[in-house]
């Protein structure tokens, strides 16, 4: 029992640390004034309504969601299909995509920025959309496991020939047996992705920097200037990132309930 | 004229042959049974006839119409897998009617249809389930009512009872035989299991190594084997050179084999008009069931099988006795 106890205090220790300046953050959002007191003064929902003012913050974020959801999108349509081709009919090219899964880990976002910009700057090419293509690539772990993991639980060949000797088409089969199998594992690795390029500053930053301003990149300016305005932005995201977690629980616990994942 | 035939089929893969000349020709609800060894390519028969895998060469032809060049999905016939594949993704009640959504039969039909198929395989009760809440038994018999709801030519049935349990096995192979005769449906089944070909079948292809051996009603194939494989695979037969049986029986056959084959239970101690006699020590005594096996040891090992309430002899082990057989149960093997 007591033990016990000791491990709470440490765990509750732990997690303060970790919460703290968040909460922190997030009251500092709120704050009026907060300066020599360990609480601020009073609260203020102003700082979050000059940030919904700002139309430098409500255009960097349309950009972040543009370019996330943009590079999700590709790597949806590109990239799934490859998985299902490999999966079904050329298992033995699996290895390659578990390969370029662990390079895609293990490459630092500083050494990649760098190439880019000696590879391409030259060329003509937006940065833009080379650092899209960065991304379609570097999403591609989340997008594979998503997929992967929903697959391996399931003959898909076998299903495809048995929904076909009952009169399917090859493409009737895919889309009212595979696709709905696969359909929340591959959700919550959209979301993940989502997230996960919503948040990314290294390459973004590097590689384009201020000429395609994302919710990171003002970010980093307001630090400087204002940080009711920066800890504003932060509280936005914080919110952002809870409802995509959330809905990704949801979809996750759903996909065990209902089918045969 | 034959309702499926398949003529000379071979199949290849890369350098390996799985399949070698291949001819089969199966009549309107016959119940045919494919039987052999793991590996022995039935599986592929089956694909090939359903059109999942193509033959190296070799014709097929369903009701006269040659389905080379045929999608499965246009071929019309029906195919139940040993890992059931059932939609994950569908109740019951949705994968039983996904053949006929997929005709675009309307609604009301489907509806009408899919319960008069799920009362006929017993599950009207689960119809809303999903097939990860069902037994093997269970899912195994919704694959069955998918397939059979098209009313598909030919069924084609891949060892579908080899996952489950004796018991439900026999009940489920005597519901499998009851609902092809009441629908009268053509089927191949699939199995390496002789005991089931023989108790549901109306005709038996016994296949080894990628051709076929023989093929016969049950009685056939078992009371007159063709060669040694079929007489070791179907009924433990006991197979003699025709050195060893000579010198044991003491007399020259005249039959022109190399080989024979008595049946355990063609063998029995008491002397009856007409019979040979081969004379072993009794080595070991099994029961299986009410039957009893006994090994003796003669010019070669050989068994004998027994009911057990035929009371009357105990053998005793290490003792020498005579074993009878009447002529026309030595069968000479090609
Ligand atoms: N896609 C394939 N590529 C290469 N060889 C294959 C392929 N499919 C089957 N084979 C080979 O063909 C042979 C016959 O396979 P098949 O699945 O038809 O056997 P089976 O009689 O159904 O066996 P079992 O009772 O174990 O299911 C096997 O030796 C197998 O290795
Ligand atoms: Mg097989």
């Amino acid at each position: 029992m007591k033990k016990r106890g000791l491990a709470d205090f440490f765990f509750l220790l732990l997690v303060g640390y970790l919460l703290l300046p968040v909460l922190a953050t997030m009251l500092y959002a709120f704050a009026s004034k907060w300066n020599k007191t360990i609480l601020p003064e009073g609260l203020t929902l102003k700082w979050l309504s000059t940030l919904f003012q700002d139309t430098d913050f409500i255009q960097a974020f349309g950009r972040s969601v543009l370019l996330a959801s943009g590079a999700v999108s590709i790597a949806l349509l590109v990239i799934v299909p490859a998985i299902f081709v490999i999966v079904l009919y050329f298992p033995t090219y699996e290895k390659w995509i578990q390969m370029a899964v662990v390079m895609v880990y293990s490459f630092p976002g500083i050494i990649l920025a760098v190439g880019l910009i000696r590879v391409y700057s030259q060329i003509g090419i937006p940065m833009i959309l080379v650092v899209l293509g960065a991304y379609v690539v570097g999403i591609l772990p989340y997008i594979y496991q998503g997929t992967r993991n929903s697959l391996r639980n399931i003959d898909a060949r076998q299903l495809l020939d048995a929904a076909q000797l009952l009169g399917a088409s090859k493409r009737q089969a895919f889309k009212k047996i595979l696709l709905p199998t696969v359909y929340p594992g591959l959700f919550a690795g959209a979301l993940l992705s989502f997230s996960v390029l919503f948040g990314e500053f290294v390459l973004i930053n590097l590689v384009v920097g201020s000429r395609f301003e994302t919710v990171q990149i003002y970010l980093m300016k307001k630090l400087s200037t204002s940080g009711h305005i920066a800890s504003a932005v932060v509280f936005i995201y914080i919110v952002l990132m809870g409802l995509l977690t959330f809905v990704i629980a949801i979809v996750t616990k759903r996909s065990k309930g209902a089918t045969n994942l | 004229m034959s309702y499926l035939v398949i003529e000379g089929l071979h199949k290849k893969y890369g350098q390996s042959t799985v399949l070698t000349n291949i001819n089969m020709d199966i009549q309107k609800g016959e119940f045919i049974t494919l039987l052999g060894p793991s590996g022995c390519g039935k599986s592929t028969i089956l694909r090939i006839v359903a059109g999942l895998t193509d033959a190296s060469a070799g014709k097929i032809t369903i009701e006269g119409k040659d389905m080379s060049g045929v999608q499965p999905k246009d071929r019309q016939v029906g195919m139940v897998f040993q890992s059931y594949a059932l939609f994950p993704n569908m109740t019951v009640q949705e994968n039983v009617a996904f053949g006929l959504r997929m005709q675009k039969v309307n609604a009301t039909d489907i509806e009408q249809r899919v319960q008069e198929m799920l009362a006929l395989v017993h599950l009207s009760e689960k119809a809303n389930a999903y097939p990860k809440e069902l037994s093997g038994g269970q899912q195994q018999r919704v694959a069955l009512a998918r397939a059979l709801i098209v009313r598909p030519k030919v069924l084609l049935l891949d060892e579908p009872l080899s996952a489950l349990d004796a018991q439900i096995r026999k009940k489920l192979q005597a519901d499998l035989r009851a609902i092809q005769r009441k629908l009268n449906m053509t089927m191949i089944l699939v199995t390496h299991d002789q005991e089931e070909a023989m108790a549901v079948s109306d005709r038996i292809f016994v296949m080894n190594n990628g051709s076929i051996a023989q093929n016969g009603t049950p009685t056939e194939i078992y009371t007159r084997p063709d060669n040694e494989f079929i007489a070791n695979f179907i009924g433990h037969y006991n197979v003699f050179t025709r050195q060893a049986l000579e010198q044991m029986l003491g007399v020259t056959l005249l039959e022109h084999c190399s080989k024979f084959a008595i049946r355990p239970e063609a063998l029995h101690l008491d002397q009856r008009d007409g019979d040979m006699c081969i004379a072993g020590i009794a080595k070991q005594s099994l029961m299986n069931g009410n039957i009893i096996r006994t090994t003796f040891d003669g010019e070669t090992m050989f068994t004998m099988e027994q009911l057990h309430q035929q009371q009357g002899y105990s053998i005793e082990m290490g003792k020498s006795y005579k074993c009878y057989v009447a002529k026309e149960d030595v069968i000479a093997l090609s």
